[in-house]
């Protein structure tokens, strides 16, 4: 994928300096004169510095339905390591390792890496390939399929307002 | 605060454990990297969890929860690109059929 160059606004730059600093507050946890003023000027050196090839632009209602989509996320995570937990402890090991080719219907990158990242986080599913927005999944249950098309459905509702670019 | 903090730790030894037994029982290399995920999805989670309640309200623990978003990041990137790695080079994936 291609860098876009985009002219950026102050604006912008001074939010991703602000992200920076915090950042820099919580890793020196120091609160002297000297360590905040190089922490905050280094955090604008570092912005200007990228600030020239980032596509990433924010926008507040994608972010908040990717934090609305996190809790549910999370609880599938927990449920699918005790069922996974118990599949490995089983003295018959009744796992069913198999290959499923995901055809998705998202159309934009960050939605294919969102549900890329979601599938490999839930323990027992390990996303191995990507071309486009199809993927190429690894699994060890039969009914793990439904459980990514549930999953599938979920993001594209996140982006279905969004321009498609891919 | 901590009794709670020992339940989550021991806890998330006995994920760790499971994750250990489920590499060495598990027949194949994309099967086993199943099981390593499992160690940081909620063996690593529930450790973290627990030392930082053992910690109490300190810049220490906002650390720490800084290690465990970056954890819930990281770890799948790591876990595809070795996948990835392993069916690039070739590896066949065992399929195993018994309902």
């Amino acid at each position: 994928m291609a860098t876009r160059s985009r002219p950026v606004s102050s604006e912008f730059l001074f939010f991703k300096a602000m992200a920076l600093f915090v950042f820099w507050v919580l890793l020196s946890a120091s609160f002297e004169w000297i360590h905040l003023g190089l922490g905050l000027f280094f955090s604008f050196i570092v912005a200007w510095l990228n600030s020239g090839h980032s596509p990433f632009v924010p926008k507040f209602r994608l972010w908040l339905r990717i934090l609305l989509y996190l809790p549910w996320l999370f609880y599938k995570i927990i449920q699918s390591s005790l069922h996974l937990s118990k599949l490995i402890l089983h003295p018959a090991l009744p796992i069913v390792p198999h290959m499923i080719s995901v055809e998705s219907k998202l159309r934009h990158h960050a939605a294919v890496v969102l549900l890329g990242n979601s599938i490999t986080l839930t323990p027992g599913t390990i996303t191995v390939e990507v071309d486009g927005s199809n993927l190429i999944v690894h699994a060890m249950d039969k009914n793990d399929e439904a459980a990514i098309k549930q999953m599938e459905s979920k993001i594209a509702h996140i982006f279905k307002d969004e321009e498609p670019d891919l | 605060m901590d009794i709670l903090s020992i339940i989550f730790i021991v806890a998330g030894l006995f994920f760790l454990i499971v994750a250990a037994i489920g590499v060495i029982r598990l027949p194949d290399m994309y099967s086993r990297s199943h099981a390593v995920s499992l160690t940081d999805s909620l063996g690593a989670f529930l450790m973290l969890v627990g030392i930082a309640l053992h910690e109490g309200l300190s810049i220490n623990m906002l650390k720490i929860l800084v290690v465990l978003v970056l954890l819930y990041i990281l770890n799948p990137v790591i876990a595809h690109a070795t996948v990835r790695a392993a069916l690039r080079s070739g590896l066949k994936p065992l399929e195993k059929e018994n309902s």
